[in-house]
C-alpha cells in the first residue's frame, strides 16, 4: 500500500552526506520544515578534519595557509568553482554555524581561526586543514613545537601504528617515541577495531586501566597521541579524562578510514539534525520526482509499501560517483535520479589525463551539474531545470574538492548558500523564523 | 462357557492388566526426561512421591487434593472450560462405562450383593445397561467429531494397539447389544428356561406362554400362527406370573437390544441353530478379556494416570517440586496425555508445521517423540529423519505456553518441552546454531562435496551478486557489529568478521561461510545493514546464510536427513 | 483507535505484566484492542526457511486484514518480524504468489492493507505525545530512567520506520512525558544480547553487562523497555549473575513503558501486573 504524506514539507534534502547534512542542518535551523533522505554513510570516509580550500591552482599544487586567501585567488582564477560563487563572510558563517552544531551534539572543534592548521596523519604525514577537532588540537601544538612526545598504539590494532607514524617523521621530529599497549581485556583477540575499542573506553572501569597503563611510560613526554579511539559518544568526557589521569596534553590522530572520528561525525550530525527535528529516511531510495507548479513530490522505495513524500523545493545533494548521483557508463556520464544534463568532456578519451597521479586532475572529475546564481541545476537549454529543484555539494560541475582539499567547504558552503536562497525564496527576504 | 476356562480367562488377564499397571505406574519412577532428572534416583524418586503424598494427605493441601478430586477429576472443570462439546462426549463416555462395569460387569460383585432381587433381566438393570451403552456410543461419537473440528493438516499419532483397543471396545459394546437382542428373540432361550424353571419345552402345553412371549417379550417364533386369542395371551400371563415374572422384566425398556431383537426376529431361528448366543457371548467376555490385559499398555491408560496427575497438580498448588518431584512428574505426564489434540489446535507454530512440512512441531507430536525418547526407542537406530524432524520440532517452539495452559489434563507441558530440548542436545540433536558451531567453518567447508549453490527463492538476496557488488570492504559492518565487539577469543568468539564473511560472498565462496561463527552469533541486531554506507542487506544476508546452512550442513552432518 | 492486538509467544508465558499494564493505559487512553486467533509472527522459522517464516507471518496479516483492523503489538521483535515480511512480499512477486496459494488452503488472503504498529509509536505518534502527558496524575519525578531501544524495531528503519535509527527520540519523549528523566546513555541503541543468548550464551552475557553497566554509570536507575525479550533478559542477567551485580551495583532495576506510565497516570501497581 502507499502512504501519502499529508505533511508537505518545506524543503526534502536527497542524499546525506556532508553536503546533504549541512543542507538539512541549515534548513532547520532556519525554521523550514524538512525531510532527508538517504543513508549518512560517505560520512563515515571521513577523517573528522574539515577542509576548507589548501591546494589552489592544481597545477602548481600550491599551498595556502590561508584559506579565504585561497577562496579569494579561486573567485578571480575560476569563478565557475562553486565557491567562488560564496562570499567569504558567507562561507565563514557557515563554518561557524556547522561547527557550533557539532558542538552541541557532542563533538567539538576547535575554535576557527584565519588559517589552516597542520594535523598529522595516520601515516604520519601532514595535512593541512582548517576545522580541527577539539580532541586533535594538542597534536597540533605539538606538531608545530615537536616537544617530546610518546606514540601509543594497540596490539591487534591493524589501523593504526605509531611505529610508522614516528618512522615517518623520523629526524623532523627526533623527541618522539612509540609504545604498543595491550588493550584492557584483549588478550586472546587477534584483531581489534578502533570503533570497538572507543566505546570500550566509555566504560570508566577499562578507561581507568587503560590510563593506568599508559601512566608508566610517560617518562620526559609533553604530549601523548592516541590513535583516535577516545570514545565514541562520550568522547568529549574520555578525552578529558585521559588528560586529567595522564596530567599532560593528549591528542587524536585520525586512524585509517573508516574511522572513529568519521562515525562520531555521522553520529553527531545525525543527532544534530533529529534534534532540530528533521525528518529522515534513511536507506530509502527515490524511485521518482514528479515536479508541479508548487510543490515535488518524490516516490521512496524500498521500505514496506513504499512511500511519497511530498516537499515545496528539493535539494540534491546526491554527490559524484561514490554517492551515485553521478553514474556513468562506458562512455557517458548522467545523473542518476532526474536525469539532469551532467557538464562533462566530449567523449571518454577526454575523461582522464595520461598520468593517473597527474596534479592537474582529470577532467571526469570536475563533471557534474552545472547551475544558475540561485544553485538551481540547468537543463539542456541552460534555463533552470524546475524552479523549485536546487543541488549542492559534490554534484556539482567545475571543482575536484579532493585535489583542492576544499571538500567540506564546498558542502557546507554550498548547502548554506542554497538553503538560503530556498528560504527567500520561500518566504521572503528573511529567515522564516524571523531572522534577518 | 466352563467356569474352568473364564477363570483362567478372567484371572489371567487381570493379572496381566495388573501387572501391566504396576510396570506402568513404575515408569513413573524410573523413565528420565530431562537432563536434571539424571541427577536423582529411582530411589529418591519413590521416597519423594510417597513423602508428598503423606505429608499432602496430613495437612491443608488435602483440601486441594478433594478439590482438584470433585473439581478436576469428577467434573472435569478444564475440560469443560475449553470444549463443552468433547467435556460433554467425555462425561458420555466416563459414566456410562463405569455404570456398564459396576452395573454390568461386577453385577455379581457389587449389584448382585448389593441388591438381594438382582436380575439381569430385570428392571432397572435390563434400561440402565441399554442407556450406559449408548452413553459410551454417543459420547465416542462426540469426542470424534470434535476432533474433527480442529483438524491441524496433520494426523494424530497413533499407535496400533490404541486402534485395537478402540476396536476391542466397540466389539464389546456391539457384542453385547447383540446378544442380549439374540436372546430376547431366541425360541432356543426360550425353550432352555422352561426346561428348568417349567419343566417342559413341549411347545402345545406352553401355547398360553410362547403367546404371551411372542406378543409382548419378542421372542421370534416360527411356528405361531396369527390371531392369538386374548384369553390365551391371558393364560399365559398367568402362568408368566408364577415361573417367570420374578426374573423377567419385559425387554422393551432394553431399548436398543429389543429394538435390534425385532430387526434379527427373521434370522433368529438361523441364529439359534448357529448357536449365536455362545460365540457372542465368547466374543463379547473374550474381548473383555483382551481389552483389560491391553489396557496398561495403551493410551487409555489415562484413565488411570490423569486422576493422578490431576491430584499431583492439586497437591502441588502450593509447593515447588524438587528435581525427583519433576522428574517423576514429567514421566507421569507422559501417560497421562490423552492425545487429545486440543494443544494443536492452539500451538502458536501450528501454521510453522504445516508450512515446513513437519508435525514434530505440534505439541501431541512432541510428547510422543519425548516419550519415544524417553524409552530409547527415537535414536535405537541412531539419528534418523523422524529424528532429525523431532529435533527440529522441539527447538522452532516458541516456549508460548498455550500448551500448557490449553491442555485438559493441566500437564505442564512447557517444563516438559524444556527437558525434552535438554535431553536430545546431550543426545547429539541440539539447536542448529550448536550443532553448526561444534565445527569451525573451514571444517564444513572441507565436508562438502560439491559447491553451494543459493537458489533464489529461499535464499535471493545471497544468490544475487549484485547484493555484494557495492562493498567496498569498508568495515563498517565490523566497526558497529556488537558481537565483534564483544569477541574476547576466536575460539568461542567471532571467527570472520561481517566484512569478511560479505567479501567471501562476494568472491562467490559462500561455502567457507556456512558454518562461520559470526553467521550463527549474529545478533541480528541490524546496526551493520543500518549503517552500511552502500546499503549492502547484510544482516538480511547473513539470516539466509543461516537457513542454507541449516539444510546444505545438515545433510552433510545426517546423510538422508531433511534437506 | 482500534486495533487487533498481537502479543506474541514471549508475553504470555514469560511477561503477562506487559500485556496486563499495556491493556491498562491504552484502555486509559481511549485505545480499544481486539483479540484475533494470531499465531506465532513467524521469528524462529527465519533461521531455516524463508517461505515458512514469511507464511507465518502472513497469516496473521491475513487475519487481521480480514476483521478490518491494524495490528498492534507491544513486542520489537514481532513487530521488526511482521514489518519485514511485508516488505519481503512487496518485494518478491515469486514468494508472494507462493504466499497466497498457501493462504487460500486456510480460506484466507492478503491484499497488502495491514499496518503493523508497535506500542511505542503508536503512544507517541498516533495517541500523541500531547494526550500521553495529560493522562499523568503522579508524574514520576526524580526517576531517572534509560531508554531501552530494542533492535528490531528500530532497525533496519527503512523496514520498520519506528524512528531515526542513528537518533531516535520517541522513547526519551514518552518518558519525559511521565515526568521522569529521560538519561543519555552511550549503549542505549546496543543489542540486549537477547537473540544469540541460545548460540553463544557467554558473549550475550557479556553484551547484556556492558549496557547495564552503561546504564549505571550514565545515572539511570530505572531501565525501561518495550520488549518482553530485551525485558527478560536484562532481567535475568539482572537476577542470575554475581558478576552483574557487582559489575552494575543491584540499584538498577527494569520497568516495562506501560507500568511506567500506568504509574504516572496513577493506576494501582496491581492493575499494571507488578
Amino acid at each position: 500500500m502507499t502512504h501519502t504524506r499529508q505533511d508537505t514539507f518545506d524543503v526534502a534534502v536527497i542524499g546525506a552526506g556532508m553536503a546533504g547534512m549541512a543542507a538539512a542542518l541549515f534548513a532547520a535551523e532556519r525554521g523550514l520544515s524538512c525531510i532527508q533522505i538517504g543513508n549518512g554513510g560517505g560520512i563515515l570516509f571521513a577523517s573528522g578534519l574539515l577542509d576548507l580550500m589548501s591546494i589552489h591552482p592544481l597545477a602548481e599544487r600550491r599551498k595556502w595557509g590561508f584559506p579565504f586567501d585561497a577562496l579569494a585567488a579561486l573567485a578571480l582564477e575560476q569563478p565557475q568553482h562553486p565557491l567562488a560563487r560564496i562570499d567569504a563572510t558567507s562561507v565563514r558563517t557557515a563554518f561557524n554555524a556547522f561547527v557550533a552544531a557539532l558542538g552541541k551534539a557532542g563533538l567539538p572543534y576547535a575554535p576557527l581561526g584565519k588559517a589552516n592548521s597542520d594535523v598529522l596523519t595516520s601515516i604520519g604525514t601532514i595535512k593541512p586543514t582548517y576545522g580541527v577537532p577539539r580532541s586533535m588540537i594538542a597534536g597540533v601544538k605539538a606538531l608545530a613545537q615537536r616537544p617530546p612526545c610518546l606514540f601509543v598504539d594497540f596490539h591487534g590494532l591493524r589501523e593504526f601504528s605509531a611505529r610508522q607514524i614516528v618512522s615517518t617523521l623520523g629526524d623532523s621530529w627526533p623527541a618522539a617515541r612509540f609504545q604498543r599497549l595491550q588493550f584492557p581485556g584483549t588478550e586472546a583477540v587477534p584483531e581489534l577495531y578502533a570503533a570497538h575499542l572507543a566505546r570500550a573506553l566509555e566504560n570508566v572501569e577499562t578507561r581507568a586501566r587503560t590510563i593506568d597503563l599508559v601512566k608508566p611510560l610517560l617518562g620526559d613526554a609533553q604530549a601523548i597521541g592516541f590513535p583516535a579511539l577516545l570514545g565514541l559518544e562520550h568522547s568529549v568526557e574520555v578525552h578529558a579524562a585521559f588528560e586529567a589521569g595522564l596530567g599532560l596534553p593528549v591528542f587524536e590522530i585520525p586512524t585509517m578510514p573508516t574511522s572513529v572520528p568519521g562515525l562520531r561525525l555521522l553520529m553527531a550530525l545525525e543527532a544534530a539534525v533529529a534534534t532540530r527535528g528533521v525528518s529522515r529516511r534513511h536507506h530509502s531510495t527515490v524511485d521518482s520526482i514528479v515536479f508541479d507548479d508548487e510543490t515535488a513530490t518524490i516516490g521512496l522505495i524500498d521500505s514496506p509499501g513504499g512511500e511519497r513524500v511530498v516537499a515545496r523545493t528539493v535539494v540534491l545533494a546526491t554527490g559524484r560517483f561514490m554517492g551515485r548521483g553521478l553514474v556513468a557508463d562506458r562512455g557517458h556520464v548522467s545523473e542518476s535520479i532526474i536525469g539532469l544534463p551532467v557538464h562533462q568532456p566530449t567523449s571518454r578519451n577526454e575523461w582522464h589525463q595520461r598520468d593517473f597521479l597527474d596534479p592537474t586532475g582529470h577532467a571526469i572529475n570536475r563533471a557534474g551539474l552545472l547551475i544558475d546564481d540561485s544553485w538551481r541545476p540547468l537543463d539542456a537549454a541552460g534555463n533552470p531545470a524546475w524552479p523549485h529543484l536546487f543541488a549542492v555539494g559534490s554534484i556539482l560541475a567545475h571543482q575536484d574538492w579532493m585535489r583542492s582539499k576544499c571538500g567540506s567547504g564546498l558542502a557546507i558552503a554550498t548547502a548554506w548558500a542554497a538553503v538560503r536562497q530556498i528560504t527567500r525564496q520561500l518566504y521572503g527576504d528573511c529567515d522564516k523564523a524571523g531572522e534577518p | 462357557m466352563t467356569p474352568a476356562l473364564f477363570r483362567i480367562a478372567l484371572y489371567g488377564s487381570l493379572a496381566i492388566c495388573l501387572l501391566g499397571l504396576l510396570w506402568r505406574v513404575s515408569t513413573w519412577f524410573h523413565l528420565r526426561v530431562g537432563p536434571d532428572a539424571c541427577n536423582v534416583t529411582v530411589f529418591q524418586r519413590l521416597i519423594t512421591a510417597v513423602r508428598g503424598a503423606v505429608s499432602v494427605t496430613f495437612s491443608r493441601g488435602l483440601v486441594h487434593v478433594l478439590r482438584a478430586f470433585f473439581v478436576d477429576v469428577v467434573f472435569q472443570n478444564r475440560l469443560f472450560a475449553r470444549e463443552k462439546l468433547r467435556w460433554l462426549g467425555h462425561q458420555l463416555i466416563l459414566t456410562g462405562f463405569t455404570g456398564l462395569v459396576l452395573v454390568h460387569a461386577l453385577a455379581s460383585v457389587l449389584a448382585g450383593k448389593l441388591s438381594p432381587g438382582y436380575q439381569p433381566t430385570l428392571d432397572p438393570y435390563m434400561f440402565l445397561r441399554n442407556l450406559a451403552g449408548v452413553m459410551v456410543f454417543v459420547g465416542i461419537a462426540m469426542v470424534f467429531a470434535g476432533r474433527r473440528r480442529q483438524q491441524t493438516g496433520f494426523p494424530q499419532s497413533r499407535r496400533p494397539i490404541d486402534a485395537i483397543f478402540v476396536a476391542l471396545l466397540g466389539t464389546i459394546l456391539v457384542s453385547g447389544f447383540l446378544l442380549e437382542a439374540h436372546k430376547i428373540a431366541s425360541p432356543r432361550a426360550f425353550y432352555r428356561m422352561t426346561d428348568q424353571f417349567i419343566g417342559t419345552t413341549d411347545p402345545e402345553e406352553l401355547k398360553p406362554l410362547r403367546a404371551l412371549w411372542a406378543s409382548e417379550f419378542g421372542v421370534a417364533f416360527d411356528d405361531m400362527g396369527d390371531g392369538i386369542e386374548p384369553a390365551v395371551i391371558a393364560e399365559g400371563r398367568e402362568l408368566h406370573g408364577d415361573a417367570c415374572a420374578s426374573c423377567h422384566a419385559k425387554p422393551t425398556s432394553a431399548f436398543i437390544s429389543y429394538t435390534a431383537a425385532k430387526v434379527l426376529a427373521p434370522l433368529s431361528g438361523a441364529l439359534d441353530e448357529a448357536r449365536a448366543d455362545t460365540w457372542l457371548l465368547y466374543l463379547h467376555l473374550f474381548a473383555c478379556f483382551i481389552g483389560l490385559a491391553l489396557l496398561p499398555f495403551s493410551r487409555f491408560f489415562h484413565a488411570v494416570a490423569d486422576p493422578v496427575s490431576l491430584l499431583v497438580n492439586g497437591a502441588a498448588r502450593e509447593r515447588e517440586f524438587s528435581s525427583a518431584g519433576r522428574a517423576s512428574r514429567r514421566a507421569l505426564a507422559l501417560d497421562a496425555c490423552v492425545h487429545c489434540g486440543l494443544c494443536d489446535s492452539s500451538c502458536s507454530v501450528g501454521p510453522l508445521a504445516r508450512h515446513l512440512g513437519n508435525p514434530a512441531l505440534l505439541p501431541s507430536h512432541k510428547i510422543v517423540a519425548t516419550g519415544a525418547h524417553a524409552r530409547r526407542r527415537l535414536l535405537s537406530h541412531g539419528i534418523g529423519p523422524d529424528a532429525l524432524l523431532v529435533s527440529e520440532g522441539a527447538f522452532q517452539c516458541t516456549d508460548c505456553g498455550r500448551c500448557t495452559t490449553r491442555c485438559p489434563v493441566g500437564l505442564d507441558l512447557a517444563d516438559l518441552w524444556e527437558a525434552g530440548r535438554g535431553d536430545l542436545a546431550i543426545a547429539g540433536l541440539p539447536a542448529p546454531s550448536q550443532w553448526v558451531q561444534a565445527r569451525s567453518a573451514f571444517a564444513w567447508a572441507e565436508s562438502l562435496d560439491s559447491r553451494s549453490t543459493p537458489d533464489a527463492p529461499s535464499a535471493p538476496l545471497a544468490s544475487d551478486r549484485r547484493t555484494f557488488s557495492h562493498c567496498v570492504q569498508c568495515q563498517t559492518c565490523t566497526n558497529v557489529c556488537p558481537v565483534v565487539a564483544h569477541s574476547i577469543d576466536t575460539e568461542h568468539g567471532v571467527d570472520l568478521t561481517p566484512q569478511k564473511v560479505m567479501n567471501l560472498l562476494r568472491l562467490g565462496m559462500l561455502d567457507l561461510t556456512l558454518g562461520s561463527r559470526m553467521v550463527w552469533d549474529c545478533a541480528t541486531c541490524y546496526q551493520c545493514q543500518e549503517n552500511c554506507p552502500e546499503g549492502v542487506r547484510v544482516t538480511d544476508v547473513m539470516c539466509e546464510l543461516r537457513g542454507l546452512a541449516y539444510h546444505r550442513l545438515g545433510s552433510v552432518r545426517n546423510p538422508g536427513g531433511p534437506s | 483507535m482500534k486495533f487487533a492486538l498481537f502479543v506474541g509467544c514471549k508475553i504470555p508465558s514469560r511477561l503477562p505484566a506487559y500485556e496486563i499494564s499495556t491493556r491498562a493505559v491504552l484502555g486509559r487512553l481511549g485505545v480499544s484492542l481486539v483479540d484475533l486467533d494470531f499465531t506465532c509472527c513467524g521469528y524462529p522459522a527465519r533461521n531455516i526457511s524463508r517461505d515458512a517464516f514469511v507464511l507465518a507471518a502472513a497469516r496473521n496479516l491475513a487475519l487481521a486484514e480480514r476483521a478490518g483492523l491494524d495490528v498492534l503489538t507491544p513486542c520489537k521483535c514481532c513487530f521488526g518480524n511482521l514489518r519485514h515480511a511485508i516488505r519481503f512480499l512487496g518485494e518478491d512477486e515469486a514468494l508472494r504468489s507462493r504466499v497466497e496459494k498457501a493462504l487460500a488452503t486456510e480460506g484466507l488472503a492478503w491484499s497488502g492493507h495491514t499496518e503493523v504498529h508497535h506500542l511505542l509509536p503508536l503512544l507517541a505518534r498516533k495517541v500523541g505525545i500531547d494526550k500521553v502527558t495529560a493522562s499523568v496524575r503522579l508524574p514520576q519525578t526524580g526517576m531517572r530512567v534509560a531508554a531501552q531501544y530494542g533492535c528490531h524495531a528500530l532497525r533496519p528503519s527503512n523496514v520498520t520506520r519506528f524512528d531515526n535509527p542513528m537518533a531516535p527520540t520517541i522513547f526519551e519523549k514518552l518518558i519525559r512525558a511521565t515526568g521522569a528523566v529521560a538519561i543519555n546513555w552511550p549503549r542505549r541503541l546496543d543489542c540486549c544480547g537477547d537473540p544469540l543468548h541460545e548460540a553463544n550464551g557467554p558473549l550475550s552475557e557479556r553484551i547484556t553487562l556492558a549496557k547495564l553497566a552503561d546504564a549505571r554509570q550514565s545515572g539511570a536507575t530505572t531501565i525501561c523497555t518495550a520488549c518482553p525479550h530485551c525485558h527478560l533478559r536484562m532481567d535475568a542477567v539482572l537476577a542470575g549473575s554475581t558478576s552483574a551485580s557487582a559489575e552494575t551495583g543491584t540499584e538498577i532495576k527494569t520497568l516495562l513503558y506501560p507500568q511506567l506510565l500506568g504509574l504516572a497516570m496513577g493506576l494501582a501497581p496491581e492493575a499494571l501486573g507488578m
